[in-house]
């Protein structure tokens, strides 16, 4: 009902909404699925009065009045029910009566989505549909110079390395003084990244999980995926599927003890374990699970009780520089499963990822450093660090790469880019362009929920409600109502779909650049751009 | 050397040598000379090459006539490439790379091995090959259903790569004598094959499953196999093997997936992966089959059941309409409303004396009727409806039937709106009310204050007979000391102190012993027993001194001011009978002095004045009450049930805190519960229902352009029932899933039903409900 009551400053019409909700009378049906399948009741069903005057200028008949009552869909004004254009309604209308449309120009709801105090936190990536490595092109064709390759008919060994790798002199030294060569795995280099039980419901941790594994048991492809922060399944820590596994550990510690516990029983040993420093989507902050979203199963996998609050803090608590990091944590997790078992740190993109990096190139245990730039995606983060916080995954992999070239390293401490790879659909180039700028593999986590599961976000403000448990494909959410519309084998289907057609696309770079032995790790002079500037600061060619 | 004829077999052979003068020619030269020789009419030519490259294609200018080319010496790459079918090829050796390019007919022998590319690209024509191949043989092959398909037979083996693209043809390898034995067709055979067949014979490790199948040899696959088995040998002049190489079991045949079969590839389903790997590691249940035991698999988006989002429920009474909700006395307006409708227009009437003593007078006349301001209806500019017109109706309203008494008392000090209120609601829970006053009538401020001209005489008259009816124990011209008071709580369950606030305040200023106190005034005029003059200034201009105005206006003043210190707080009826007479509104404005000529004010004005009232409330008096009893800021101090500091003590109306007629009913109504409550042994326990949220409420059922109420029908047709049931059917009849009924229950009434096996959770019901009714609540968790 509108009143006609005072506004307040927060007083919202359907044009200040970022979405609006268009409804045809004409062809609805008023069947109710829309408001039923709606996440966060932005529509309802609306009693409208409509006014027919009955015209006449006969005195003998005076005009009057006639109200004629209908009903159909209402969208909601109050900003705490604002449509977030995810278009469920759209999905299970029958008539294709309804759908969400954005707004013609920047909405007002977002000068009023700090109710109490509380700055606006949401879920997905930060709004900026850019990407320069959208612009990177692969500009070495061979035809008549190098091998001509064929990317459907060739072989290309696309594996990369995970793990410290050792010249030669210096493997035969260890060996012959402390024996102990540092762990290496080949491993697949699109990495599913950190997405934690309890960020992903149920079904889509476990439907990622099975895709992956029916890539290596099914398909030969050796794809790893990362816990991310809250644990793992005991079944799995217990299976052989556990090799398929990068356990991660960051600043909350959750589920640790499990897995330490664990240890005497598992099968195999997980393929790495990722210490997380930072996150590219909200650099510099931690995450709190709330305490309503701690049910049993999360707990049971945390191991922790039911129904209490889970914070992550921004920093490890003991951690009070990079040395003392590596020293302590590095080293510490090697010692859990007897060194065999490569141990890298994940810090976000930042201006100070060379000191990090030059750190780990003196500490003989460091397995890789993997780097998550600003276009990274989150369950949940306050909208200021989402959007402004953050260092492009581009330059900083590039600087990396070429910091360890100069000190002659390049093929040993192994970097890993994440943070909007295919933000724009377009996965295979911008992997293919992060590892020619230098990364030996890549880390995902938006484009995998997209394509194997349907997520509904973007870079126009479009869903992003991971944070509050109500996704409508039930990707992040811990209600079986929600997750249970995702189907375990769908999902993983779709995993293997994405690989493997990435893995077409990706043959189709690299097979023109002549090379099929080895992944074309910073095979720069491949790349040009037509950004001058661009081009300058990431050392490859202009190109117009 | 010389170009001469030569013979063998008894046939002439035009000779052309790929040497003159002891130097090479250079494949352009020698394909010249070729071409030449043809033109001139030669049809048997041998070729002595030196490395020269495609020798023998293209020789259409033969005509069609049969043409033989025979090459001894080293040929070079591509020999027979774009060969012509009138032409027929023999290499007396291995040949290079690339034999039969592009070949378009030609039949080309090979008497050695043929390097890597045999056959690559050839659409028609044969190459036969008495050796291995190398890489690359037999591929991107065409067949052109204009022509025959091309054929490569391989006696030996085939290299690495062999068949890619093939797209056509057939490749026989014999698998004699191979260079690789254990692998007769190399490494990685036929990727990207969409067409043709391929016969071999002996081990194969392995070959592009997505685009090639073995199929069985069929008897005309065979016969043909034989037929052109003979004719191949006798051209590789190795006739002898025929036996060797006609063992039916010893061959194999791959031919090519269609588009059908290719996108129909095999791949283990996931599911059957799940059940078979998965969950086999892991366990019944997959990843977290030990850690939850409800189901978690798929479901739809809309769902019915556990398994909806939300439910509706059906709230029928749960919260109190505003009109209700915001009546001091509590009386439940829009129940009254729907027994008019219900055509209990006489109920309607009596229920309101189950709140109040005085439904006609205050509902009907005195009262800024709370209700209708806070009716549903103003939040969209809609006329509220006219509760006056019940109110002015319950004149009507007989004597209710009162229960036996139960032999409690409760005195009651003052027969004043609250007192009265209170005395009728402990007669009516049964127990014997006493009521003492000072005055000479009941119905203190209401008889004594209150201007004639709001409330007519013979209406006050009749509530207040019915009011004596019902309290026979009524002792007037009482006035009680505190010895009195000290008794009457000794003797008494209970004593409720109502006397209201009769104690004029005043202003410390010179001459205020020339100020009229206004109830004085009030009572004196209704007396009409004053003499005003023709200016009257009335200091304090709330509604009191509105009343003052008014009764001033009555008795013949002309000029009348109301001066208050800050913006009048007067409102409603009293506010507008001052304004229609013409009263003016001074303010802020301080006064300083009366004097014989009028009011002279703060700012040095003086207004002139025949009689000065002053009109800036009252204090009760208080001096009769016992010690034990607080009295704050000169108000009894009461808690929320109105008990004072002496439990056995009540004091309810203006004695407590200034407010309106209703307030002091609704007060003894409320004491008079707990007092009943206390009496029967239990804890007054208070309302706990809320006020309807007028958001549920849809009001477009309404007509907007209703502004006034013909009679009590219409009032009762308007209402919108806020959050009690109209028993419309509307929800039944929007619920797109039919999951809404009504049922009637055992003690006559009814309630609507959801159905959740049909309930989607859509909310259309509450969103239909004109009476808000329906909610959608979250449903209850689950894991």
């Amino acid at each position: 009902m509108q009143t006609d009551g005072p506004v307040t400053p927060s007083t919202l019409s359907v044009k200040d909404l970022p979405w609006q909700i268009l409804w045809s009378k004409e062809k609805c049906s008023l069947c109710g699925r829309c408001t039923a399948v709606c996440p966060v009741n932005a529509i309802e069903l609306g009693v409208f009065r409509k006014r027919v005057l009955d015209v006449s200028i006969d005195p003998s008949h005076p005009p009057s009045n006639l109200y004629q009552v209908y009903h159909g869909i209402r969208q909601k004004t109050d900003p705490a029910y604002s449509c977030v254009g995810c278009a469920s309604c759209s999905l299970v209308c029958p008539n294709d009566a309804i759908f969400p449309m954005h707004s013609d120009e920047v909405d007002k709801l977002r000068f009023h989505k700090d109710r109490g105090g509380q700055p606006r936190r949401r879920g997905g990536r930060r709004n900026v549909a850019q990407s320069t490595l959208d612009q990177i092109k692969f500009i070495r064709i061979s035809m008549l110079t190098d091998p001509a390759l064929d990317a459907g008919r060739h072989e290309f060994e696309l594996r990369t390395l995970l793990g410290r790798i050792l010249p030669p002199e210096d493997n035969l030294a260890f060996l012959s003084e402390n024996g102990w060569i540092p762990p290496v795995r080949e491993i697949y280099p699109l990495i599913i990244g950190s997405m934690s039980f309890g960020a992903l419901s149920p079904n889509m941790w476990e439907g990622l999980q099975l895709g992956i594994s029916y890539l290596n048991d099914e398909l030969g492809m050796p794809v790893r995926m990362c816990t991310g922060e809250g644990g793992c399944p005991p079944r799995l820590l217990r299976s052989r599927f556990l090799k398929n596994v990068i356990l991660q550990i960051a600043s909350g510690y959750f589920g640790w003890d499990e897995i330490i516990h664990a240890i005497p029983e598992m099968k195999v040993d997980p393929c790495a374990v990722e210490i997380k420093y930072g996150q590219g989507a909200k650099p510099g902050d931690g995450g709190l699970l709330m305490w309503y979203k701690v049910n049993r199963l999360i707990a049971a996998i945390r191991g922790v009780p039911a129904g209490v609050s889970l914070p992550s803090p921004p920093t490890h608590q003991t951690k009070y520089s990079i040395e003392e990091s590596v020293a302590k944590m590095i080293q510490s997790m090697y010692m859990a499963w007897g060194f065999r078992v490569p141990v890298y740190p994940k810090i976000s993109g930042t201006s100070t990822a060379m000191a990090v990096l030059n750190n780990l190139a003196r500490n003989p245990y460091a397995g890789g450093l993997a780097i998550d730039g600003e276009d990274g995606g989150t369950g949940a983060a306050y909208n200021v660090s989402m959007n402004h916080m953050g260092y492009p995954i581009a330059s900083n992999i590039r600087d990396a790469y070429l910091t360890l070239s100069t000190i002659g390293m390049q093929n040993e401490l192994p970097l890993f880019a994440g943070g909007g790879i295919g933000k724009n659909g377009n996965l295979a180039a911008n992997a293919a362009a992060l590892i020619m700028l230098g990364a030996s593999g890549v880390q995902i986590g938006k484009y995998a929920m997209q394509a194997a599961a349907g997520c509904l976000g973007s870079e126009s403000d479009r869903c992003n409600i991971c944070n509050i448990g109500l996704c409508p494909k039930g990707i992040t959410s811990q209600d079986p109502r929600l997750y249970r519309r995702l189907d375990v084998d769908k999902v993983a289907e779709r995993v293997v779909d994405m690989y493997l057609s990435f893995d077409t696309e990706l043959k189709k770079i690299v097979a023109p650049l002549g090379r099929s032995t080895s992944l074309p790790i910073g095979m720069s002079d491949a790349l040009g751009i037509g950004d001058h500037h661009a081009a300058e600061r990431l050392k490859i060619k202009y190109v117009i | 050397m010389e170009t001469s004829e030569t013979t063998q077999q008894g046939k002439q052979y035009h000779r052309i040598s790929g040497k003159k003068y002891g130097a090479r020619l250079e494949s352009r030269t020698l394909e010249e000379q070729i071409q030449e020789a043809v033109a001139e009419g030669h049809r048997r030519i041998e070729v002595e090459a030196f490395g020269q490259h495609g020798i023998g294609g293209r020789l259409w200018r033969a005509g069609g006539e049969p043409l033989v080319i025979r090459i001894s010496g080293h040929s070079g790459q591509r020999v027979g490439s774009m060969g012509y079918a009138n032409t027929r090829i023999v290499v007396d050796g291995p040949a290079s790379d690339d034999v039969g390019w592009l070949n378009a007919g030609a039949e080309i022998t090979v008497l050695g091995n043929a390097a890597n590319g045999a056959g690559n690209a050839m659409a028609q024509g044969k190459i036969l090959v008495a050796g291995n191949i190398g890489a690359r043989g037999m591929t991107m092959t065409k067949r052109n259903p204009r022509f025959e398909p091309p054929e490569l037979w391989v006696l030996g083996s085939a290299g690495d790569y062999f068949g890619e693209f093939m797209a056509g043809g057939i490749a026989v390898i014999c698998g004699w004598k191979p260079q690789t034995p254990e692998n007769v067709l190399g490494y990685r055979p036929l990727v990207g094959m969409v067409g043709g067949k391929v016969f071999f014979r002996g081990p194969h490790a392995g070959f592009s499953q997505v685009d090639a199948k073995l199929i069985p040899i069929e008897d005309d696959d065979w016969r043909w196999l034989q037929e052109n088995m003979a004719l191949f040998l006798e051209r590789i002049r190795r006739t002898e093997l025929l036996e060797s190489l006609s063992d039916r079991t010893q061959w194999q045949l791959l031919s090519f997936r269609t588009p059908q079969e290719k996108a129909a590839r095999e791949k283990r389903p996931m599911a059957d992966y799940r059940r078979q790997v998965w969950d086999a590691e892991l366990g019944a249940g997959g990843l977290i089959g030990d850690l939850v035991s409800y189901d978690r698999s798929p479901i739809g988006l809309v769902t019915t059941g556990d398994l909806r989002r939300f439910v509706p429920v059906w709230e029928n009474r749960k919260y109190a309409p505003p009109c209700e909700a915001t009546c001091p006395t509590g009386i439940p307006v829009h129940e009254r409303w729907r027994l008019v409708r219900e055509g209990r227009v006489d109920e309607a009437v009596d229920l309101a004396l189950s709140f109040t003593p005085f439904p006609a007078t205050i509902c009907g006349y005195l009262c800024p009727n709370l209700c209708m301001q806070a009716c549903t209806r103003q939040s969209t500019g809609m006329a509220p409806v006219d509760v006056t017109q019940i109110g002015k109706a319950s004149i009507e309203a007989g004597i209710p039937e009162l229960p036996p008494e139960s032999g409690r008392t409760v005195a009651v000090i003052g027969g004043g709106p609250a007192g009265l209120s209170v005395a009728w609601q402990l007669r009516r829970q049964g127990h014997r009310a006493v009521v003492y006053d000072m005055a000479t009538s009941l119905g203190g401020k209401i008889t004594a204050t209150i201007p004639g001209s709001r409330i007519p005489k013979e209406v006050l008259d009749k509530e207040l007979e019915r009011v004596a009816e019902v309290i026979p124990h009524i002792h007037l011209h009482q006035k009680l000391e505190k010895t009195d008071v000290e008794r009457l709580v000794e003797d008494y369950d209970f004593v409720v102190v109502a006397v209201g606030a009769q104690s004029p305040r005043t202003l410390p200023i010179p001459g205020k012993e020339r100020l009229t106190p206004a109830l004085e005034f009030l009572a004196r005029a209704k007396e009409n027993a004053v003499e005003v003059g023709r200016r009257v200034v009335i200091i304090g201009a709330g509604n009191v001194g509105c009343d003052v105005a008014a009764e001033a206006h009555r008795l013949g003043a002309e000029d009348i001011t109301l001066v208050d210190v800050q913006e009048p707080l007067s409102f409603g009826k009293e506010r507008m009978a001052a304004e229609a007479v013409g009263a003016k509104f001074l303010w802020p404005r301080a006064t300083q002095a009366v004097t014989d000529q009028g009011v002279e004010l703060a700012d040095g004005e003086t207004l002139s004045a025949d009689t000065v009232v002053i009109s800036i409330g009252d204090a009760p008096e208080l001096s009769f009450l016992p010690g034990d009893i607080t009295v704050e800021k000169g108000f009894i101090q009461v808690n929320e049930w109105f008990q004072t500091t002496n439990p056995k003590v009540f004091a309810i109306g203006d004695a407590v805190r200034p407010g309106l007629l209703t307030d002091a009913v609704g007060a003894g109504r409320k004491a008079a519960q707990a007092i009943t409550d206390y009496l029967a042994g239990r804890r007054p326990m208070p309302d706990k229902r809320q006020m309807m949220d007028l958001h549920r409420v849809h009001l477009e059922y309404f007509d907007p352009r209703i502004t006034g109420f013909e009679d009590v029908e219409t009032c009762g047709s308007q209402c919108a029932s806020c959050g009690a049931c109209r028993d419309c059917g509307l929800c039944a009849a929007i619920c797109p899933q039919t999951a809404i009924h009504r049922e009637e229950i055992a003690d006559g009434g009814y309630e609507y039903v959801v159905d959740p096996e049909r309930c989607i959770g859509c909310g259309f019901c509450a969103g239909a409900c004109p009476c808000g009714i329906w909610d959608l609540v979250e449903n209850f968790p689950i894991g």
